[in-house]
């Protein structure tokens, strides 16, 4: 029975798998023993020595069968070596000084040893020590290296000599021009990240391979190299990906995060196109198929002004107010403003000057009182100057700012330029300049700007918007573009140029 | 005649003894059916309820912050072919004219078809277009140049092969009357964001209404005031919105007055909640013949855009309607409904096949409707406005053979398996397609999205968890999408 099983069989990967269990259960049992010991030896409770030896023969046995389960399961392959040995004879150490203390102490042989006395304390506190240090072991080869003081925090952390939290650093960049993505390191190696690399890394190889670097992964594990460059279709990392998900070979494992059918796309590209390490997509040929999967990855308008597909999320999703005081709402709506409540629980509100085209510098003291909760503001055709942008400046939470048919200036812009959370801004016939588009570009959180009919030229639209890939500045037609639309044919994507009627 | 008499008397005895009855014992009664009955509880519809107040100014609130504030629903009455628009299917081409495969027959239920009809390969001519690489058809020639705007639904599904029941379906999510539809749902969980309009609004062309009637676009068991208001499309956009002679604006407010005086008293005894409608939409109409002409007048727009549009000012058309859907999103109408008619392709005549009588509906339509997304985009109004185009079902890969006789030109039967919807701005991707058919476009095979998964997503869109946001009626709470629904996270920016 037992010679088959110290083979990867079965039966001996499902008793390894018990290890994590029964690993719990020696640690708990040492440490128990040595805190009645103690108590015992310090007077504080009164019990016999058999107490003591009971539990320390318990803790023997458990070490034990922990020790033949971890044994078991480092069969199955994928663990540091190193550290894995380290782990191995530390364990085995705590089942034998367990044993030790406990012989040592037991009613039949411990008479019979010479020295016993002498060596029941030092066996009992290096099992305990060796408990602490092995499982220690088993964490990092569970977790990780390191995982346990990855994130303590300061000033232990310099006093330990650690460098900084890394402010998740590889966080993957948002493409803003798929074209110039380098294919392996801004499209492949980020699925890999997040797919792949938290079984196939430095510490935690599983089936021998390496993920988390290029050379590695070209090199293979221990079923052969995982792709054949030239060939998405025949490399072993593709076909696992596409096997039913039941399947054992299945990658990754069932019940773990899977690749979407894009990333499995761009994954099986990359490798037909020859795998290459520093190409970019602009110098590979993109199949018909594929450029949905590239387009998902968003970026892939930035020249055509579309703006990118995938946008993060807006501040108002995460925005959190105290609730309004329906007294101050009530003004506004006396005033002929419309206010709705955003969405529940959050408190924001939007305020709507449509029924209010009388509104003027003068009634934005109105909204002061709401300056926390209002999100959305439309502000269009009404009387208001660069005076109540002074006011406006005010509503920190700001999102959405409808200024549209309006006198405001590019003074008026500079007021508020500052808002913290500003996203849209909406400048369809008014005065701004090209001023005060460069002036409000400048806003890290603002994505959409309109100007149509304003006073900003093409050239500054132009030289803002190369500035500033991100913020996507819509114009008007120019009467080239509308003629082309009427012509019927036209295949080109949108893209609202310079130049206003 | 004295008998009679006496009959009627004792009946108008009877009845006022009853009346009286139930005014005096069953008020209480009443009013707490009345509150259960209003006191919703999907959207904090706070105010909805509250006294004699007009019910559309107090908004409600909800789930979640909205992505699309207002929507556009274009819907084409009687089913575009996605095969010839959307759906390329080079497979279909090779199989033209040969028998459809009995797999695709058995147990399977048409509206024309019977017996073994034939494959009938795509008419239009296919290419991919914008950065995205979207398929489209020559038929379409416009919606090329805002392929990156929209996200295409190219495996949508629905239970129903007849258009009334599918259209219900569609708008209401339930194949039999009596339901809310999408835009009440949406004005009743939203509120409307301008008081001088309707928060719903209707405008049809094709020169028919579509075949479920005006229960598509009603309020069901909501409010009354919740239900779409049709607009025309040429000429007064609603008929004697104008004072006659001799009736200034002073007197008709002072009538407006005394009528909602009375009724509010008629409210305040018998607490009937389509009082409260009727009271609102006489105020309304009162602020509405000031509101509407002005919202509807297209004669101050533009040439360029009257050009793009397809449209001259005072004459009606579904180039029109796409204008006016513009406009009035531009002054915050929360969801505005668009039906044209005569799209129904079965090949019987020159105007319902999939050839020329479908390219000449797609002449009339593509440009206003690509015009109505570049506009929107160019105003700051496409991020928040969600543009819907689609129908009630597809159309078969299969030549329609009614009567077992091959029609005089290309047409298709109603098809319910698979077909093709689209969504831009509110919200949605850019530039992306969703789902997949089969290399006949028959079934779809990834990614499917039901009618009611559609429901599911607009209203998420809007801010609402479609499986909370419903309304006690006759003891239980409904929802739009009834037991089903999935929201299609996939298509969501």
């Amino acid at each position: 029975m037992l010679v088959p099983l110290l083979d990867a069989s079965p039966w001996a990967l499902f008793i390894g798998r018990f290890h994590p269990v029964l690993v719990h259960l020696p640690i708990g049992f040492l440490l128990i023993a040595a805190l009645i010991e103690l108590g015992r030896r310090t007077g504080k409770i009164a019990v016999s020595e058999s107490t003591v030896v009971f539990v320390l023969f318990w803790s023997a046995v458990s070490a034990t069968f922990a020790c033949v389960a971890g044994y078991l399961l480092s069969l199955g392959g994928g663990y540091d070596e190193d550290l894995l040995g380290a782990h191995m004879w530390k364990g085995i150490g705590v089942a034998v000084f367990a044993w030790v203390a406990w012989l040592v102490k037991s009613d039949r042989i411990g008479s019979k040893i010479a020295f016993g006395k002498a060596v029941y304390l030092p066996a009992f506190a290096a099992a305990v020590v060796l408990t602490m240090t092995a499982g220690h072991d088993g964490g990092s080869l569970t977790h990780g290296d390191g995982y346990l003081t990855q994130y303590t925090p300061e000033p232990f952390r310099s006093l330990a000599g650690m460098d900084p939290i890394e402010e998740k650093a590889k966080e993957v960049k948002p493409i803003t021009d798929i074209q110039q993505a380098v294919v392996y390191k801004d499209i492949v190696q980020p699925i890999l990240e997040a797919r792949c690399t938290q079984c196939h890394n430095a510490s935690k190889k599983k089936g021998d391979l390496r993920m988390d670097e290029l050379a590695l992964l070209m090199k293979g594990g221990e079923n052969g190299p995982a792709l054949v460059p030239g060939k998405g279709a025949e490399s072993d990392m593709i076909k696992r990906c596409l096997l039913d998900e039941s399947d054992d070979n299945h990658m990754p494992p069932k019940g773990k995060p899977q690749l979407s059918t894009e990333q499995i796309a761009l994954l099986a590209w990359w490798i037909d196109q020859g795998a290459p390490a520093d190409k970019k997509v602009s110098e590979l040929t993109v199949p018909d198929p594929v450029k949905p999967a590239l387009a998902s990855l968003g970026g892939g308008s930035a020249s055509g002004g579309s703006g990118a597909a995938k946008q993060k999320e807006s501040a108002i999703a995460t925005l959190k107010v105290s609730p309004a005081k329906e007294a101050d709402i009530q003004a506004l709506r006396k005033a002929g403003l419309i206010v709705n409540t955003l969405s529940q629980d959050q408190n924001l509100l939007e305020v709507s000057a449509v029924n209010a085209p009388n509104f003027t510098d003068k009634d934005i003291a109105l909204l002061i009182p709401l300056a926390e909760q209002i999100t959305w503001l439309k502000l269009g055709g009404t009387q208001i100057t660069d005076g109540a942008l002074k006011d406006v400046a005010k509503l920190k939470n700001l999102t959405k700012l409808h200024l549209e048919h309006t006198a405001v200036t590019d003074n008026g812009l500079a007021e508020i330029k500052a808002l913290p959370h500003l996203e849209y801004l909406n400048l369809i016939d008014t005065k701004v300049g090209d001023a005060g588009l460069k002036n409000i570009a400048a806003s890290k959180t603002l994505r959409s700007v309109y100007i149509w009919q304003s006073a900003v030229t093409d050239s500054a639209v132009a030289q803002t918007g190369r500035q500033n890939p991100a913020l996507q500045i819509v114009n008007g037609f120019s009467q080239a573009e509308v003629a082309q639309f009427l012509k019927a044919g036209d295949s080109t994507a949108t893209k609202p140029v310079a130049s206003k009627k | 005649m004295e008998k009679l008499l006496r009959e009627l008397q004792h009946a108008d005895v009877l009845r006022q003894t009853r009346r009286h009855f139930l005014q005096s014992a069953g008020f209480g009664l009443g009013t707490l059916g009345l509150g259960s009955l209003l006191g919703s509880c999907g959207p904090s519809a706070a105010g909805d309820a509250a006294g004699a107040g007009d019910p559309l100014a107090s908004a409600g609130i909800p789930q979640f912050a909205p992505k699309a504030k207002r929507v556009i629903y274009i819907h084409m009455a009687g089913a575009p072919s996605q095969l010839e628009l959307f759906d390329y299917k080079p497979e279909l081409e090779k199989y033209h004219g040969k028998d459809c495969p009995a797999e695709f027959l058995e147990g399977k239920k048409f509206a024309f078809i019977q017996g073994v009809p034939k494959m009938l390969g795509p008419q239009g001519k296919f290419a991919r277009y914008g950065q995205s690489g979207a398929w489209l058809s020559d038929y379409l020639p416009h919606l090329q140049t805002v392929a990156d705007e929209i996200t295409f639904l190219k495996a949508m599904h629905t239970d129903q092969f007849n258009h009334a029941p599918a259209q219900l379906l569609l708008h209401t999510g339930s194949a039999r009357l009596g339901r809310p539809s999408l835009g009440a749902w949406a004005v009743y969980g939203l509120g409307s964001e301008n008081r001088n309009l309707p928060g719903f609004i209707v405008l049809a062309s094709g020169g028919r209404q579509p075949d479920a009637g005006k229960s598509v676009y009603g309020a069901g068991f909501l409010p009354s005031v919740y239900q779409g208001v049709q607009c025309r499309t040429g000429g007064d956009p609603v008929l004697y919105v104008t004072d006659p002679k001799g009736m200034n604006r002073n007197i008709r407010k002072q009538t407006i007055e005394a009528i909602n005086e009375i009724n509010r008293q008629t409210y305040e005894e018998v607490r009937d909640p389509e009082i409260l409608t009727r009271i609102s939409q006489y105020e309304m109409a009162f602020r509405m013949q000031m509101s509407v002409p002005e919202v509807m007048d297209v004669s101050k727009e533009p040439q360029f855009i009257l050009d793009m549009y397809g449209v001259k000012p005072g004459e009606g058309s579904f180039g029109m309607n796409c204008l006016l859907a513009r406009k009035l999103v531009e002054n915050d109408v929360r969801f505005v409904q668009l039906f044209d008619w005569g799209w129904d392709g079965h090949g019987t005549n020159a105007t319902d096949n999939v050839e020329g009588g479908l390219r000449s509906k797609c002449e009339i339509s593509d440009r206003p409707i690509a015009a109505l997304i570049k506009d929107l985009k160019m105003r700051g109004l496409l991020e928040e406005t969600l543009v819907v185009f689609g129908a009630e079902f597809g159309r078969t890969p299969m030549q329609e053979n009614r009567n077992g006789v091959v029609m005089p030109y290309m047409g298709r039967d109603h098809h319910l398996e698979a077909y093709t919807m689209w969504m831009a701005g509110g919200g949605v991707k850019q530039g992306h397609s969703h789902g997949e058919t089969d290399e006949l476009g028959y079934y779809g095979v990834k990614d499917r999205v039901h009618v009611h998964d559609l429901q599911a997503t607009i209203l998420h869109l809007m801010g609402f968890d479609h499986e909370k946001f419903t309304y006690p009626f006759q003891g239980r709470n409904f929802r739009l999408t009834d037991t089903e629904g999935k929201v299609v996270k996939q298509v969501i920016a």
